[in-house]
């Protein structure tokens, strides 16, 4: 007797828990093999870079928080890092200890964000509840340095908005060997289970010559065994004064990413800690800068290492107070290309493992 | 087996922790002072210079001034002042710019309503949004300002 089989059409998302925002991912099955998946972007997008046309420099910072809401922090400091290129700004050495304590920190926040989601969609609830519990400490110490929780705002053309409130920097020197203490008790939790293991071993395997040929950037590099950090590689703000190791892993498969991150957020802090020890106490914080911003005519490309992996701004201007054109090179959307590859001969569990290991926000892929 | 056991060995310990979460809306949020919340605004600081208006990145302030009568030289007072709090995005700009600190942060950040009209915040709502102001701005505050601050040029180059 034969059993008369039809390929289904699937849709997953854009609402579905999984996709983390508003992502659609058209797949086609053979059982429970995917043959093709395609996805379908777009649903999020607010035009940033046409808005940014007809904003100041100073007008457009905002709008970058809402690109990667993650790490609103990275995204301030890229587009202020190529407007500061451009006008060849000299940005005062507490501005960029502040800028280098943020970022880092936000990185930080950023990947327990992604470890709490990522457990969360391969089906384990709690490291989720661990996770924003260690987050909000972080997001505590940004509220009362700048102000907000998520959109931070933080960043100006030629330095930062806020000096550090008293007390600030004591805050963060004691949130340093807690943060240490929680790190190692997520391993304790996750890393050893083998339920997580079985589900992330082996799973979405790639080379290296396959992430170079898709662009990829950040842990989804990093894990196939190339070591490039922008941090490391064309070192910007004050990276350089700083000892840091740069984690790779030459599995490439999820566990790898897993494991990535989890050093990675064991690397910030150790960047956090030596730029509190030799945080100046007396500075200025800001740059002088005019009151309208008008860079000389020309272009710039300037990229750092986001949490995703390479942001980069992209400005050319013609001497106005507005940019000519704004572009961003976002690390979600181009991480996202290997997906429809890296699902095609998989199952339907494994897609959900896939697309979390990629780590990807919706509001930058979008923009 | 011997992971899942350690993880529970985890979850075993967090049992008799004290709990984190806030009892929001029964216990109020105190946000720190610094906090980007609802703007409150002094009609009489007011200078009519509309430089809240240029410097808003969502074009969210609308505000209108007419001629003081109590002055024969060409003075503007504010005649309406409106914010719409639907495209508002709190990013501080309105109030970093401002030359008299007639428009300040406060820490309210309670928003939330049935209609979306009623997001729609004019000079008056946005004047008795008077508690939790910025302490940087709330030395400053009080009920009758004089005397008041020349007015500059309306045309004067804000920041866009």
């Amino acid at each position: 007797m034969s059993i008369r089989t039809e390929e289904l059409l699937v849709n997953v998302g854009p609402q579905h828990p999984s996709t983390h925002g508003v992502f659609r991912l058209v797949v086609k099955l053979d059982g429970e093999v995917i043959t093709e998946a395609t996805p379908v972007i777009g649903y999020l997008h607010r035009g940033t870079e046409k808005l940014a046309e007809n904003l100041s420099y100073t007008q457009i910072i905002p709008y970058t928080d809402r690109m990667d809401y993650l790490s609103a922090m990275t995204n301030n400091y890229v587009l202020c890092h190529a407007v500061e290129t451009l006008m060849k700004l000299e940005i005062p050495e507490k501005a960029e200890y502040l800028r280098v304590i943020v970022m880092e920190l936000n990185r930080v926040a950023s990947h327990l964000v992604w470890w709490g989601t990522y457990l969360l969609d391969i089906g384990a609830m709690s490291p989720f509840l661990y996770a924003f519990r260690d987050r909000e400490k972080i997001v505590e110490l940004f509220n009362e340095l700048c102000g907000a929780r998520l959109t931070y705002f933080y960043m100006r053309v030629g330095g930062v908005k806020w000096d550090a409130p008293p007390g600030w920097i004591d805050k963060v020197k004691e949130f340093i060997p807690y943060m240490r203490k929680q790190i190692e008790e997520y391993e304790k939790l996750v890393t050893g289970n083998e339920i997580f293991l079985s589900r992330v071993k082996d799973i979405g395997k790639y080379d290296s010559q396959t992430a170079i040929n898709y662009g990829l950037s950040g842990v989804n590099l990093r894990s196939t065994g190339i070591d490039w950090d922008l941090r490391k590689q064309e070192p910007y703000s004050l990276y350089e004064q700083f000892d840091f190791d740069v984690p790779t892993s030459t599995d490439g498969d999820c566990f790898a990413r897993y494991r990535l991150r989890i050093e990675e957020m064991k690397q910030s802090l150790s960047i956090v800690e030596q730029a509190v020890a030799q945080f100046p106490e007396e500075g200025k914080i800001m740059a002088k800068v005019p009151r309208v911003i008008r860079p000389p005519a020309g272009e710039v490309y300037s990229r750092i290492e986001s949490p995703r992996g390479e942001i980069g701004c992209h400005i050319v201007s013609k001497g106005k107070a507005e940019p000519y054109r704004l572009k961003f090179r976002r690390p979600s959307f181009v991480n996202l290309q290997i997906l429809p590859e890296l699902l095609i001969g998989e199952t339907m569990t494994n897609l959900v493992t896939i697309f979390g290991g990629i780590d990807i926000v919706l509001g930058e892929v979008d923009c | 087996m011997k992971g899942i056991v350690k993880g529970l060995g985890v979850t075993f310990k967090n049992i008799t922790k004290k709990k984190v979460t806030y009892a929001y809306p029964d216990v109020p949020m105190n946000m720190p002072d610094r906090f980007r919340g609802v703007q409150h605004f002094e009609p009489d600081k007011c200078i009519v210079c509309n430089q809240c208006a240029r410097v808003c990145p969502t074009d969210c302030i609308t505000l209108v001034g007419k001629q003081d009568p109590n002055s024969e030289k060409k003075v503007k007072i504010i005649d309406t002042y409106d914010i719409n709090f639907e495209i508002c995005i709190l990013c501080d700009l309105c109030t970093e710019v401002c030359p008299t600190e007639a428009i300040v942060m406060t820490n309210n950040f309670e928003l939330a309503t049935y209609s979306r009209d009623d997001l729609f915040k004019d000079l008056h709502w946005l004047e008795n949004n008077n508690t939790l102001v910025r302490s940087e701005n709330s030395t400053n505050l009080q009920p009758k300002a004089k005397p008041k601050p020349k007015p500059k040029a309306t045309k004067e180059e804000g920041v866009k």
